[in-house]
């Protein structure tokens, strides 16, 4: 049992190397601890689908006044001023007082009272995504509904039945699923979540081989290291990593969404075998990866820009679908691209093991794969340290 | 006069050897920032994501129903993958990642819509995936208007409507939507003009940080203040001038490629925005410099200025509204270059605004390199008299 022993050693060293080690506390306990909560805070406002939006009315009739409330009572727009004219409006949504504007012509009341058909303009500032559905959708919500009503007259002698009839033979609901709130805070957390977990143990493990490197030159000793065979130290050592990661995740990927009532509608049995390779997968992708850490800061400044990259590569937000195939192949390197999939899937729509078997083999892919480098890595390293 | 400038050269010159001798300064000033261009103009090359996957369950399978499922399939951002027995399978199919929405006609439509007693479709979309769930339900939308309509209008022509008195019937009041200037809804346009500047920002406090603080971990600071007479200002121009240099040629790389490759909307001419990456590149340096004299440490520098980085994403509001943050994040953004970055592009390149527009943040961003000459004493003090620890 000298190979158990030599593993307990290394995996008590490292543990030690790593808990007082103020710089990768940082990275393996604050920024996972803090950063979900300072994003949560961000997003979790509810008013942001209240987009301030302005009115040119120039046809100051009952009927358009009816039209601009039912759309300030929709939950998508509010309407925070009436304009004189075009121009005023405009200046509005320079000021940034407005990011949506709607242009109600003079004849619009006397066009529908004599059957004409009327049109009212919508206008949305570009600068945000969420301006242009918001106010689009609302206003032909509301459109929809007065149509209703206003074909109820146009059509004498009419049932309201056959009116109905006219107007919509066939009737379609439509339902989101999953988010049904389409809130921002669902959308975007759950894959923040994840790549936190990637990201900051890229970061506290790259620090950790910066260190050792740093010694290496500095021709000081790893004490723990001498006598005991590559996997020994690679068994320790990422067994460090993974325990540490598993308290981590169950804090990120359980606590956090049931503390901002994301939708999490998971099974803990599906999520914890999601997990599990998750986590070793990206174990192993750290220490591959820290084979290139030169000191113990580089990793800081090569590794932090490509959270924004990977976020996107995920498909979380530009549809995963539509990934050009170089960049689709470039994500399949990361375990963020797999983990963020499969996650937002067992956690927000409640699919099964089977329903994330995709990603699932892709991890444990990962896992072997990055495994196998890092014992090749470890055995360059301390190869020479151990049988020399 | 001309002895200080000649120290400031000679700074220059051994900064630009520092930078030349370790791949780490030509990944994070060259093949990064040129990566991360490439990636997101590319990534979304296509504007709005067409074709995304769709299924359908059509239980009533009619003429009239196929009609209505091949009408969908022509539009442009619906791509109809997969017909699925019933609606636990295409749901299953939504939960595998398959496809992002499902259109579901029950058995007995067409035979209810014909005896006019208005049968009820459905759409579903998986919401959790915002962008295509919100593009899939336009199509889906759209054709259920579009399916209605040509039914009711062949009813009303039947009993002698003309067209115009049949649109006046079936849709009184018309929704009619203007995206001034992006008219295509290119999501490149709202992303990409934010970000890559973002990530030029992010690279350039990192890069500063890195290079002042490593000499106090090499133990070579008070070799490089001497060079300067131990004057800081001289020190730091001298340090930070390779830097610019390198940063000014990206952010005209970044601008070429937003407004020369892509011809993405530039309503002010390039001037303004060349303005704005110079006044970002040089925020972006001052709050650089500012973190190394706040911390005399290598790390926590880096880790504010990370923070710092990170957090300009969100909150400088080009993907979630700024408008909506609580009141403390509202405030604290005005410390985010990037923030004013973004608000000047919009007011500049996307709306075409007069410059006067945007004095305001033209002037805070100037006024971030008080921060650092705030604390300029102090840093030489690190520099000199501090050692590097863990």
């Amino acid at each position: 049992m000298k190979w158990l022993r030599n593993i307990i050693e290394v995996w008590v060293y490292e543990m030690k190397c790593a808990l007082f080690d103020e710089g990768v506390i940082v990275f393996f306990i604050i920024v996972p601890f803090l950063y979900p909560l300072l994003y949560a805070y961000l997003y979790n406002n509810e008013s942001v689908r209240e987009v301030p939006t302005v009115v040119v009315d120039n046809s100051h009739s009952q009927l358009s006044r009816e039209f601009v409330r039912r759309v300030d009572a929709t939950g998508d727009v509010d309407i925070v001023s009436y304009c004189q004219d075009m121009e005023e409006a405009k200046e509005m949504i320079h000021q940034r007082e407005a990011y949506g504007l709607i242009y109600i012509p003079k004849d619009f009341a006397k066009d529908v009272a004599e059957h004409r058909q009327t049109t009212v303009e919508l206008y949305s500032d570009m600068s945000g995504i969420l301006y242009y559905k918001a106010v689009f959708s609302s206003c032909t919500e509301v459109s929809l509904e007065m149509n209703k009503e206003i074909k109820a007259t146009l059509i004498p002698g009419a049932t309201e039945q056959q009116i109905s009839a006219f107007q919509y033979p066939i009737e379609y609901q439509y339902v989101p699923m999953f988010n049904t709130q389409s809130g921002f805070c669902t959308f975007i957390i759950p894959a923040v979540l994840m790549l936190i977990i990637q990201q900051t143990m890229v970061l506290g493990v790259g620090m950790m081989a910066g260190e050792e490197r740093e010694k290496v030159r500095k021709h000081i000793a790893e004490p723990h290291i001498i006598g005991k065979n590559p996997s020994e130290v690679l068994f320790g050592k990422s067994t460090v990593i993974f325990t540490i990661y598993i308290i981590v995740a169950v804090y990120l990927v359980c606590i956090v969404p049931m503390l901002f009532n994301l939708v999490h509608i998971w099974r803990w049995q599906t999520l914890l075998a999601f997990m599990v390779p998750f986590i070793a997968a990206c174990v192993f992708f750290s220490i591959s990866l820290s084979s290139i850490a030169h000191d113990r800061e580089s990793f800081i400044i090569m590794f932090v820009f490509l959270s924004i990259p990977l976020l996107f590569a995920s498909g979380i937000s530009w549809p995963s679908s539509n990934i050009p195939i170089f960049w689709k192949g470039f994500s399949w390197l990361f375990p963020s691209t797999f983990g963020i999939n499969g996650y937002v899937r067992i956690t927000e729509m409640g699919a099964t093991l089977e329903d994330v078997q995709y990603e699932l083999n892709a991890l444990w892919i990962q896992t072997f794969v990055y495994g196998a480098i890092s014992y090749l890595v470890y055995k360059r390293t301390y190869g020479k340290q151990l049988w020399a | 006069m001309n002895k200080g400038f000649n120290q400031i050269i000679a700074i220059a010159k051994r900064e630009e050897k520092r930078i030349l001798s370790r791949g780490l300064y030509t990944f994070c000033m060259v093949i990064a920032p040129v990566v991360a261009f490439l990636f997101f103009t590319t990534l979304m090359g296509e504007g709005l994501p067409a074709e995304l996957p769709a299924g359908v369950v059509d239980e009533d399978n009619t003429a009239t129903t196929r009609e209505v499922i091949r009408n969908l399939d022509a539009f442009q951002q619906t791509n109809i993958i997969e017909h699925y027995p019933d609606f636990a399978s295409a749901r299953k199919a939504m939960q595998q990642g398959k496809i992002y929405s499902f259109y579901y006609i029950p058995a007995g439509t067409t035979q209810l819509a014909i005896s006019g007693k208005q049968p009820v479709v459905s759409f579903y979309t998986a919401a959790s995936y915002l962008i295509p769930g919100s593009l899939a339900y336009r199509d889906m939308k759209m054709m259920s208007e579009y399916a209605s309509g040509a039914v009711g209008r062949a009813s009303l022509y039947a009993r002698g409507y003309t067209e115009d008195q049949a649109m006046a019937v079936l849709q009184p009041i018309k929704m009619e939507m203007h995206a001034v200037n992006n008219p295509s809804l290119n999501y490149s346009v709202y992303l990409s003009n934010t970000i890559l500047p973002g990530i030029i920002m992010l690279l350039i406090m990192q890069v500063a940080i890195y290079s002042i603080y490593v000499e106090m971990k090499e133990e070579t600071a008070q070799q490089w203040l001497a060079m300067a007479d131990n004057d800081i200002v001289k020190a730091l121009i001298g340090k930070l001038l390779p830097q610019i240099v390198t940063w000014t040629l990206m952010g005209l790389l970044c601008l070429f490629m937003l407004y020369g490759v892509w011809r993405f909307p530039l309503n002010s001419g390039i001037w303004p925005m060349l303005l704005d990456m110079f006044l970002l590149i040089n925020a972006s340096l001052a709050l650089g410099v500012f973190f190394c004299g706040l911390v005399p440490s290598l790390r926590w520098a880096l880790s504010l200025a990370t923070l710092w980085g990170v957090l300009s994403f969100p909150i400088s509001g080009f993907s979630f509204p700024h408008w909506a943050f609580p009141n403390t994040l509202k405030g604290l953004a005005w410390l985010f270059p990037l923030r004013h970055y973004f608000l000047i592009y919009v007011d500049q390149a996307l709306n075409g605004l007069p410059l006067r527009y945007s004095w305001l943040n033209i002037a805070i961003m100037l006024a971030f390199w008080a921060l650092p000459i705030m604390l300029l004493g102090r840093l030489r003090k690190f520099l000199l008299e501090y050692h590097y620890t863990h």
